[in-house]
């Protein structure tokens, strides 16, 4: 890269040095995140890792390579209450069905009060106490 | 309204519109604007974000089987392609701030070559679903039982259909703002378009960054 010339003609500094620092640092995580889904974390944990991984690629592209990092002020503003709104569409409708009565779930769901009664009767021979139909 | 269209053509070429005191003002408000843009296009994505938690929420094994079916390494080298084309548009920007305007055309001629590089692989992914019935709803007939991995595939369709087209977008975006930096309509001081232009792919990118995990990985 010829950075001598430019850097003598002008005031506005280069950001090639940062552009293919953060470059190199999506493409470490990509591959980061990718690895880990073959091992299978699983559960929970699974999901938080990708996401959080995402989470980071996604400050590094918004912060260096969108240029919230130096520009101030209200851009970063719209994006933080772009975000807020983001966690709220996310969480309230996710809220919503998991503490739902079980029947307004669809019939065929895997909360649905048949699979879990179904699980229930499986491991009745082990625990006679959380049968449904305890005979009264 | 002939004043009006003079204004922006005027503004597109660096002159400062009557109503702005300094260039760098009216620089801060068509970034500001863009911001805004791109805010409601976060949320457009979130509905279908939305969507995805709760049936994954609904159907969490059928679509864990799901996303296992699918074509990991095509996601996975789809992300490498996307984030590289992001660096070469950040490197475009970076080439008409030192006023080399040819370097910057060539960097954003690149990124739209690995725009085109993402549709292949990603229709490459889409003719492996029509052809094993991996399909949305009613047409699904793949082997996930119930309603699960009807649900999951409608809303694979839905949220990488919706990108892949921001995609094109983005590359005629791209396509519009390089021609015109290759004129010359742009310099080292007057720019801020080339920047827009920069910032809406840039978004394009960040979605992904999100997509992938969500789709592929989890």
């Amino acid at each position: 890269m010829s950075n001598q010339s430019s850097a003598a003609a002008r005031p506005a500094h280069s950001h090639v040095g940062r552009y293919v620092v953060v470059w190199a640092a999506l493409m470490a995580l990509t591959s980061l995140t990718w690895g880990l889904s073959t091992v299978h974390v699983g559960g929970f944990a699974g999901v938080a890792l990708a996401l959080g991984i995402a989470t980071v690629k996604g400050a590094l592209v918004a912060l260096f390579f969108m240029h919230l990092w130096d520009q101030s002020g209200p851009n970063r503003l719209v994006l933080i209450t772009a975000l807020i709104f983001v966690a709220l569409l996310v969480l309230l409708p996710l809220l919503d069905n998991a503490t739902r009565f079980p029947l307004a779930n669809p019939p065929d769901a895997e909360t649905s009060p048949q699979r879990i009664r179904d699980a229930i009767l499986n491991e009745a021979p082990v625990s006679p106490a959380h049968a449904p139909a305890a005979p009264r | 309204m002939h004043s009006a269209g003079g204004g922006a053509g005027a503004a597109m070429h660096g002159a400062v519109a009557h109503h702005f005191e300094s260039l760098e003002k009216q620089g801060q408000a068509q970034r500001l604007g863009m911001w805004l843009f791109l805010a409601s296009e976060i949320l457009l994505f979130t509905a279908l974000f939305a969507a995805y938690g709760v049936y994954r929420y609904l159907y969490a094994n059928a679509f864990s089987q799901a996303s296992r079916g699918l074509e990991t390494w095509l996601g996975g080298v789809n992300t490498f392609v996307l984030v590289t084309s992001s660096f070469t548009v950040a490197m475009g920007l970076d080439a008409i701030v030192k006023g080399k305007n040819r370097r910057s055309a060539a960097l954003f001629g690149l990124s739209i070559l690995l725009g085109c590089a993402f549709m292949v692989l990603k229709g490459i992914e889409y003719r492996h679903h029509f052809l094993h019935a991996e399909l949305p709803g009613q047409f699904y007939g793949g082997p996930i039982a119930g309603s699960g991995g009807a649900m999951f595939f409608a809303l694979y369709f839905l949220i990488t259909g919706l990108h892949a087209f921001h995609v094109v977008v983005g590359m005629t975006v791209l396509g519009v703002i390089g021609a015109r930096t290759w004129l010359g309509k742009y310099d080292a001081q007057s720019h801020v378009p080339v920047e827009l232009a920069g910032l809406y792919w840039h978004l394009v990118d960040l979605i992904w960054i999100f997509v992938f995990p969500l789709i592929y990985l989890i």
